[in-house]
């Protein structure tokens, strides 16, 4: 069943029944492509927030949900926490509109914003209603992503209602390889699910230390969109909550925007880490000189 | 004296859960304490990975709670210490194949043989995780010094007042040198955010992923520049007062950064 008040800035109800006598529409329906991995903290909002930025720096109109109720932090990642004022609940259970609950971004101008409800619980969102909700962004925007939870429960269900894309985001790391198998498995095929492999160091790949892209790869085979590297300025830009896909000069930033390039479907390579020693390639290769 | 029961959490995932529970464990098994850990996250298990037990499941968790067999058939001893055991989570089913009055129990069992009980709670705040708290008498809540990490963990630290289960703190996954450029939040400002009695600051350390992918845990490793830091963090479970290493001395990550910047 879809809300009326979800719909309220678009008269049409349901896009697909109507077919071909539909009215003409000021634009197709947006993609809806669900950020998920399974396991927890492997970069999923960082993901979600980068290739935001990304795609609304190339011109397209973005907006981001928050699915992680109770635990959202793509606010915080983004920088515009203290600008939320309603959230994903409060448009759900019609205390909000839309328009009132997106939060426009500080830095891109087609960028948007729905955050989660803090202070409620993932069984507190209705599947339908967030079906619906998804819908009614597509009509709006040319992209819709969601940041699910971590997990498999819930709130991963509801994340993933609405979506019809999935970008899976693995770290090279034996348990994050494991779930993201997992969560693959539960998408099915419906979702053409497309992996980006976070937090990559070279160098102790090189050593024999690291799952390689070719190792995560052998598991999953999956298309790849691209490889990030492992970064102190993800953590620095995280906490200040600006993204790095705003400095599209950095390389890490540049990757972001390779990654958006290959979404709206350009033929672009994927990103992946130039073979310099990252920042803590280096840490690691001068604690190992001084153990030996 | 009656076994501890404690419940390893966080709200985030991937903050370390799993690494903290494999590697307290251990350190405990060390000091021959008989322990037990149960691996909470049914369908995302990890904890079998990261102990190097994977291939000797036979039976889980879910079993155990739906009668098909008995605790100790499911339960698969360490490869190294006798007195270590772990309880895998079933992979192929959901959280709610379980309820909080089923995982008490099997908790209640568990520490009617074993002096220490460690429950790996899956990230989130939803049955997964209400269910590996029902059964625990303590918590260890795991956070980095990330500002997302701790909302977080405060959101799950409210959780657990509500409960009122009592809380100590371990701070992972620490870079000095960026605590020290002002791009982390330092032990200090996390501690203040949280209010909760701190037991632990262990460093970030590349160790942990090579470790963890060859399912050896840190502790065993005699070289190993964690160890040290996981025993303290056990000694201080045990009642011991044991003083915090101060990592902002000119030495380790400092003197790095010195010789990289030198370099």
């Amino acid at each position: 069943m879809l809300d009326p008040v979800i719909l309220s800035a678009q008269p049409e109800q349901n896009t697909k029944s109507m077919g071909e006598s539909a009215p003409e529409r000021a634009k197709p329906l947006g993609r809806a492509i669900v950020v998920t991995s399974g396991k927890g903290g492997v970069g999923k909002t960082t993901t979600t927030a980068n290739l935001g930025t990304a795609l609304a720096q190339r011109g397209a109109s973005v907006a981001l949900v928050d699915a992680d109720v109770g635990l959202r932090n793509l606010d915080i990642v983004l920088g515009l926490e203290s600008r939320v004022k309603h959230h994903l609940l409060d448009v759900l259970e019609n205390r909000a509109t839309l328009d009132e609950a997106l939060v426009a971004d500080k830095h891109s101008e087609k960028l948007f914003l729905l955050a989660a409800a803090q202070s409620r619980e993932k069984d507190d969102v209705d599947t339908e209603k967030m079906k619906a909700l998804i819908l009614a962004l597509r009509e709006r925007f040319d992209y819709v992503l969601i940041d699910c939870p971590a997990g498999i429960e819930l709130g991963f269900k509801n994340a993933v209602a609405g979506a019809e894309e999935a970008i899976v985001v693995c770290t090279p790391e034996v348990s994050a390889v494991r779930d993201v198998d997992r969560v693959v498995g539960l998408l099915g095929n419906r979702f053409r699910p497309q992996l980006v492999i976070n937090r990559l160091r070279p160098l102790l790949v090189k050593k024999g230390k690291m799952l390689s892209v070719d190792d995560v790869n052998a598991i999953l085979r999956l298309p790849l969109l691209g490889v990030i590297a492992d970064e102190p300025e993800i953590i620095v830009t995280t906490n200040k909550g600006e993204p790095l896909a705003l400095r599209k000069d950095a390389p890490t930033g540049a990757a972001y925007h390779a990654i958006a390039a290959r979404v709206a479907g350009e033929d672009v390579p994927a990103p992946m880490p130039v073979t310099k020693e990252s920042f803590f390639d280096k840490l690691g290769a001068l604690f190992g000189g001084k153990k030996a | 004296m009656s076994s501890r029961k404690i419940v390893i959490t966080s709200g985030k995932g991937g903050v370390g859960k799993t690494t903290t529970t494999a590697n307290l464990g251990a350190a405990l098994a060390k000091r021959g304490k008989h322990v037990i850990l149960i691996d909470a996250d049914i369908g995302l298990r990890n904890l079998d990975l990261v102990l190097g037990l994977e291939k000797r499941i036979v039976f889980d968790l879910v079993e155990v709670a739906e009668g098909r067999c008995q605790l100790r058939q499911a339960l698969i001893k360490d490869k190294r210490f006798e007195s270590l055991s772990i309880l895998p989570a079933a992979q192929t089913r959901e959280k709610d194949a379980i309820n909080e009055e089923q995982f008490a129990s099997i908790v209640e069992r568990a520490a009617e043989a074993a002096d220490y009980v460690l429950i790996d709670c899956p990230a989130g705040i939803e049955t997964g995780f209400r269910n590996a708290v029902a059964g625990a008498s303590e918590a260890i809540v795991v956070t980095t010094p990330e500002v997302s990490a701790i909302r977080d963990a405060d959101r799950v630290v409210g959780k657990l007042n509500d409960r009122g289960k009592p809380i100590r703190l371990i701070v992972n996954r620490l870079r000095q040198e960026m605590v020290r450029s002002g791009d982390m939040l330092s032990v200090e400002d996390v501690c203040e955010i949280l209010a909760v009695e701190l037991v632990g600051i262990v460093p970030d350390d590349e160790e942990v992923i090579d470790t963890t992918n060859r399912g050896e845990p840190i502790v065993l490793d005699e070289n190993s520049r964690l160890r040290p830091i996981y025993d303290k963090i056990v000694r201080r479970l045990e009642g011991e007062i044991v003083p915090f290493t101060n990592f902002d001395q000119p030495g380790f990550f400092g003197r790095l950064i010195d010789a990289l910047k030198a370099g």
